[in-house]
């Protein structure tokens, strides 16, 4: 405690005469915690900072460190059984622990603005837009109907959308997922906060509508003067947005300093394990993922020492018995570990060493395949073609809504329209695109749960899928052994003790002990369950596999392990990928060649690297734009286009070129005539009329 | 000293959920506190309904016009009737009654609702149409109406007053099954058993039905007490079981004209019949609570 | 909305025929002949065959089964066995009472559950656990007491002990004040399930809301738990509140019978008692296809005014 003032300082503007200016928050040990039926959770456990005015702070941290209690603490607007414990929170030096709830409601909305995470939950949605934004502007800037109402429209306008004094009137059912963000983004500014908290605004949006956001927050807290507390665990975000970073983890903060620190120099353990888990995008290539082994603590259970000290490579004696508190390093840098430097001490020159980078499977003796008496193979490998494993010729998939009353024709979606692609054995794909862009039904037409409308599938060998979230990918009453086995019981291979071989196998091949078979998936983390999902596509030796955003549920430092087990098997067993995902850093990581998806078509395929190094397409560019790198140098530098508008809806799309209400070089060609996917450079296509 | 720290901390292996312990089947009797409620309330009224040939008790049929009306008393803990026949084991006779024909409703709700609602759910289409056509038309009746209906046609008795409510239910669980059975069809566990092109009977045993075990069993428990109020309810209407042959209901009927003067015949078997719904009620509590986690807070 | 109102009904129809349907074949599934029963056992020979005749029982079943659909188009269900008197005009002069209370029943119940149960709600979600187990409790077990046992309480208690309602007496609306008296006690009978069950209802509906995201924003706009609970919650829970507004009648229609004959009150559901008591299976068959008609009937209602009160249903 006695240096806990100076501990949590994160922003002492070291040339400022910080005495003249009082900081706008000053956050001071402040404990909140969960009592539920099976334990307390200590979600927030000493946390201290203070922010200036107009000052964008980002709190980053995994799923479970308590950044989102933390915040929500910040307005005390903590759920049952949650309770703020003790601690200070000073907003303009006035004390707000310990407030009653009038005084608290007129702080809320008016001192402080909040933007939650998900627009398609966060806004009532039997009423209007007015409505809600009227009241809280009437009762805290005073104003009457009218100016209120004028007030409101007025910030519409300003956060970008179109005909506000109409669309005001809107339910928010009426608005897409970014307008509604930004109706959210005009209710959080519209009693002039000073503080305005972001809690993972962008998560739950596609990544062109995520860039115009983030954008749009950093112009608005510009120009209001408002300062900003913004979660999130997006690493490349905080490059992009943030000025202060606090590293949040097992309900405190590690480490925090300004943007150019954190990424230059990260003196906590974790957070330099954790800058070197994500695959950059501008990165090298085919080198392993660095991967924190383990999981973050059971906030139920008392740690003493330090939270991280179980995943630490450099944790000593005492790390077990004392728990390091926040201290200064050298510029406005603090971190909490009793190494000055963390990993990058003496005697660890390289952190590379130190981390673990997963043990390989030992079993390099080779994958027996077909192991069971019986074919798996479906087809015999035909001679002529040997390498092509998955032959796509225009693939169409149209979905019809069925109308309400029979007589009249529903509307037709079209979600795939026309798609040819290639793998070849051994090659991993990836296929990228924003949500609507048809990626996914093309998985479940690869794998035959959807009927194709048109065109052909072939499949040299047979297919699997890894599914997105592997909890609902298992049926909860099925032990893992079960689940596992089940493609092996269903087809009727092998016998009982030879199946159970097979999977003993498996589960070690998927880097889990034995033990794992008798449980249920319930008791598995999200790592080990995805794991789990690998096991189960692989149990009928497929020469695909298909893996459908298989780590966007996962936290940051478990993707790293899933990666790098595919990564594995596709080296050691020649599989090909269809590895599907909008994180565009992991699919560059792990793929040859890519296919950009746009409302059902491909508009650009070719090598991996050419791709991202070279775009041609233009929304290619966009996207690749769109997403934020994790290194404030870059982000500082390059300068944005963004993408106008919104997705069109795929029931509905745009004449000629589908990307032509968007482009920003779209000519009076693009909206009459589709321009078709022709051959660029040696190995390419692009789908524009622009390029050739 | 570093290395050794070093080598502890790398070779942890990375697990960190603890396996919970598998408790045996009905262990959740005794675990969880609906469950436990249940238990004792409907323990001991089951005891005393079996132990009631063993206890020193005057028949239920027997009548003794020297004891007609008699007040509660340690002899005949309900006190008499007009006929001066014990109303405590009128009403242990009565309760017996109403747990057959609630469990057996139960049974029966059960069966045809899974076999029904799967089918209907599962293969869509025509099967769906048809089944949930005729569904409809049965739930077009309020339930109490639709079995006074069927006990006007079938006659009364235990029989026909079984058959009359379980008609009343049955729709009622199919609907609920299928319902069941839609929501998990589409989720991506089924989708990855298609992959392998598992057959349909598979899918339907190894993956839906078992899935929906639990939500039945919480409506099947309910669906007894409210099959014992129903029974009971047209007993009294003088549909059901006829008296002689004791019923909670035609015992509370019975009881009606003397209510000022010997309040405790209706009053009595009421509460049993109360008792019994409460205790029914938070065994389904307990076995949702039991059965799916999320529902523990 | 005019377009799937019309695609209801035209859904209605099709169920309406069925439920017409059902109730014609089920009576024809009176073990032995129908007419016998019907007639019990005071007629045999040439007046058996006289009394078939009599109720169209010979003619084939396919021509009795189109007699009967335009009979129930026509809303002429001919006479009663025992009385000879016209059907459907019993239940004309029955259906105001029964109406009467079920009405009553409703509007006391959803006036007193929809607050009880939500600041029950509020409670729950404000972690006050003693208060709202207290409520969420006594609303449990009452909604689980059998009305005809309800209703030999009260009768014992406010009319036998303390004679404040009558219990017995003619029903007629020519005295007004009469009848009200008459009918409070059945009205309360059936009102305690009516409000435990709307209770815990609205109960579990607006404590869900209140966990719902858009809440916590309204929260952290600085609106009171006054505003956050009325304007938003409740506004949100009234969808499914209706939904079991609607369903609940049935429940309500079982009561109804069991009051009516409890309190000896004309209503339609003395009528149905009386007609299985005396076999006079035309009575009880369009008495039951009347109550099928008024809970469809109320079904679609409730349907209509969910998709009026919900903005986001399209038409």
């Amino acid at each position: 405690m006695e240096n806990g003032a100076t501990a949590g300082t994160i922003n002492r503007p070291a040339g400022k005469q910080a005495s003249l200016t009082q900081p706008l928050l000053q956050v001071q040990d402040l404990h909140t915690h969960f009592f539920t039926e099976s334990g307390t959770v200590k979600a927030v456990n000493g946390v201290s900072f203070e922010l200036q005015r107009g000052e964008r702070l980002a709190v980053v941290g995994e799923s479970g460190s308590g950044k989102s209690a933390m915040a929500m603490s910040l307005i005390q607007l903590i759920a049952y059984p949650g309770k703020l414990v003790s601690g200070s929170i000073r907003l303009d030096g006035k004390e707000l622990v310990g407030l009653g709830e009038p005084e608290l409601n007129k702080l809320r909305g008016s001192a402080i603005g909040t933007v939650f995470q998900d627009p398609m939950s966060s806004l009532d949605p039997v009423m209007r837009v007015e409505d809600q934004m009227i009241q809280p502007i009437r009762m805290h800037l005073k104003l009457g109907q009218k100016e209120a109402r004028k007030h409101a429209v007025d910030l519409l306008t300003r956060v970008g959308i179109p005909d506000a004094d109409n669309r005001i009137s809107a339910y928010p059912f009426e608005m897409s997922g970014g307008m509604r963000q930004r109706v959210m983004i005009a209710m959080a500014l519209s009693c002039r906060p000073k503080l305005i908290l972001a809690d993972e605004p962008t998560t739950a949006l596609d990544v062109t509508i995520q860039a115009q956001i983030v954008e749009l927050l950093k112009t608005m807290t510009e120009t209001t003067g408002s300062a900003m507390m913004f979660i999130t665990h997006d690493l490349g975000l905080v490059a992009r947005f943030a000025q202060k970073v606090a590293v949040m983890y097992a309900g405190k903060i590690v480490e925090s300093g300004t943007v150019g620190e954190i990424f230059s120099s990260p003196k906590h353990p974790y957070t330099q394990s954790l800058l070197k888990t994500i695959p950059s995008v501008s990165g090298e290539k085919r080198r392993r993922l660095l991967q924190i082994q383990g999981l973050p603590p059971d906030m139920k259970l008392h740690i003493t020492g330090c939270s991280y000290k179980e995943r630490c490579p450099a944790a000593s004696e005492r790390c077990y018995t004392d728990a390091p508190e926040l201290m200064p390093r050298e510029g406005g840098q603090s971190a909490a570990c009793w190494l000055k430097n963390g990993l990058m001490t003496e005697g660890y020159e390289s952190i590379t060493t130190l981390l673990s980078q997963g043990e390989k499977p030992e079993a390099k003796e080779g994958w027996n395949r077909i192991p069971l008496n019986g074919s798996v193979s479906e087809q015999p490998d035909s001679p002529g073609d040997d390498n092509v494993v998955l032959r796509i010729t225009d693939l169409h998939k149209h979905f019809k809504k069925a109308s309400l009353l029979p007589w009249k024709k529903g509307a037709e979606i079209r979600a795939v329209g026309g798609i040819s692609l290639k793998l070849q054995r051994g090659e991993t794909m990836g296929i990228v695109g924003e949500s609507g862009c048809g990626k996914s039904t093309t998985a479940r037409m690869l794998l035959g749960l959807d009927e194709p409308t048109s065109g052909r599938i072939e499949i040299n060998g047979s297919i699997q899928i890894v599914f997105q979230d592997p909890y609902s990918s298992f049926n909860p009453k099925m032990k893992i052994s079960d689940i596992i086995a089940e493609p092996l019981h269903v087809r009727k291979i092998g016998t009982k003790e030879e199946r159970l071989r097979r999977v003993r196998e498996l589960i070690k091949k998927v880097g889990l002990d034995l033990s794992y078979l008798s449980r249920y998936p319930s008791q598995l983390s999200g790592g080990q369950r995805q794991r789990v999902g690998v096991a189960r596509a692989l149990a009928l030796d497929p020469s695909i596999v298909v893996a459908d955003e298989p780590t966007s549920a996962l936290d940051v430092s478990v993707r790293a392990q899933i990666i790098n087990l595919l990564c594995d098997l596709k080296e050691e067993m020649g599989l090909s990928f269809v590895f599907i995902s909008h994180d565009l850093s992991t699919v560059r990581y792990i793929s040859d060649t890519i296919a950009v998806m746009y409302l059902g078509e491909i508009v650009e395929y070719g090598p991996a690297e050419e791709i991202f190094v070279h775009p041609a397409h233009p929304y290619t560019k966009a996207l690749l734009a769109a997403v934020p790198v994790p290194d404030p140098m870059i982000e500082g530098e390059r300068t944005i286009e963004q993408l106008r508008g919104e997705l069109p809806s795929p029931a509905n799309p745009p004449a000629g070129c589908a990307f032509s209400s968007r482009c920003p070089h779209v000519t009076a060609k693009c909206t009459e005539r589709k321009p078709p996917l022709r051959g660029y450079l040696e190995r390419r296509e692009v789908a524009c009329h622009a390029v050739s | 000293m570093k290395q050794e720290a070093v080598a502890r901390a790398v070779g942890q292996p990375a697990v960190a959920s603890r396996p919970r312990i598998q408790l045996p089947y009905l262990s959740f009797l005794y675990v969880n506190k609906n469950a436990k409620w249940a238990m004792v309330i409907l323990l001991p009224i089951l005891l005393i309904t079996f132990l009631a040939p063993f206890l020193p008790l005057q028949a239920p049929l027997e009548s003794n016009i020297r004891a007609s009306l008699n007040a509660p008393s340690l002899e005949h803990p309900f006190g008499t009737d007009k006929l001066g026949r014990d109303v405590f084991s009128r009403t242990l006779s009565g309760i017996k009654v109403s747990l057959f024909v609630g469990m057996t409703v139960a049974l029966i709700s059960l069966a045809f609702g899974i076999a029904l609602g799967t089918a209907s759910g599962f293969f869509g289409k025509t099967v769906d149409r048809v089944i949930m056509g005729v569904v409809d038309i049965f739930l077009a009746f309020p339930s109490l109406l639709l079995a006074i209906g069927l006990v006007a046609i079938l006659g009364a008795g235990t029989v026909p007053v079984i058959c009359a409510i379980s008609l009343a239910d049955v729709p009622r669980f199919i609907r609920l099954q299928r319902s069941l059975v839609l929501s998990l069809k589409s989720r991506p566990f089924i989708d990855a058993a298609r992959t392998v092109q598992a057959p349909r009977l598979w899918l339907m045993t190894k993956h839906i039905v078992p899935n929906t075990i639990a939500p039945l069993l919480v409506a099947a428990s309910i669906t007894a007490a409210n099959a014992i109020l129903i029974e009971a309810s047209l007993s009294f209407l003088g549909l059901g079981i006829l008296p002689p042959e004791p019923s909670l209901g035609n015992i509370i009927k019975d009881g009606q004209v003397y209510l000022q003067q010997a309040w405790w015949i209706s009053t009595l078997p009421g509460a049993v019949i109360l008792l019994i719904a409460i205790s029914l009620h938070f065994l389904s509590d307990g076995i949702r609570e039991a059965l799916d986690p999320r529902a523990r807070k | 909305m005019l377009s799937y109102a019309m695609k209801r009904i035209m859904q209605l129809i099709v169920t309406m025929f069925g439920v017409v349907t059902l109730v014609f074949f089920a009576i024809r599934m009176i073990p032995g002949d129908p007419a016998a029963a019907m007639a019990g056992d005071n007629l045999s020979g040439a007046a058996l065959e006289e009394f078939r005749r009599k109720l169209g029982l010979d003619a084939p079943l396919w021509e009795q089964y189109a007699d009967y659909l335009l009979s129930v188009i026509r809303f002429d269900f001919g006479s009663t066995i025992t009385t000879s008197l016209p059907i459907a005009g019993l239940m004309l002069k029955a259906l105001p009472i029964t109406l009467m209370v079920a009405g009553f029943t409703m509007l006391l119940a959803v006036l007193i559950a929809i607050p009880l149960g939500t600041v029950a709600a509020f409670l729950a979600n404000k972690g006050k656990k003693k208060l709202d187990n207290a409520i969420t409790w006594t609303a449990m077990i009452v909604d689980l007491m059998p009305a005809f046992w309800t209703a030999l309480l009260l009768m014992l208690f406010l009319s036998l002990n303390l004679k404040l309602l009558p219990a017995s007496g003619a029903v007629s609306f020519e005295d007004p004040s009469l009848m009200l008296k008459r009918i409070a006690l059945p009205v309360v009978v059936l009102a305690v399930s009516q409000v435990a069950t709307l209770a815990r209802i609205t109960r579990t509906a607006v404590l869900e809301v209140l966990n719902e995201d858009y809440v916590r924003t309204a929260r952290s706009m600085g609106m009171s738990e006054m505003v956050v609970v009325f304007r938003h919650a409740l506004k949100n829970a009234m969808l499914p509140i209706i939904t079991i507004v609607g369903l609940s009648f049935g429940n309500l229609l079982n009561g109804t019978v069991i009051v009516e004959f409890i309190f000896s009150i004309p209503g339609i559901g003395t009528l149905l008692v009386y007609g299985i008591n005396s076999r006079d299976y035309p009575l009880v068959q369009n008495v039951i296809l009347f109550y099928a008609f008024v809970f469809v009937a109320i079904n679609f209602i409730t349907d209509m005014v969910y998709k009026k009160v919900d903005p986001r249903v399209q038409f």
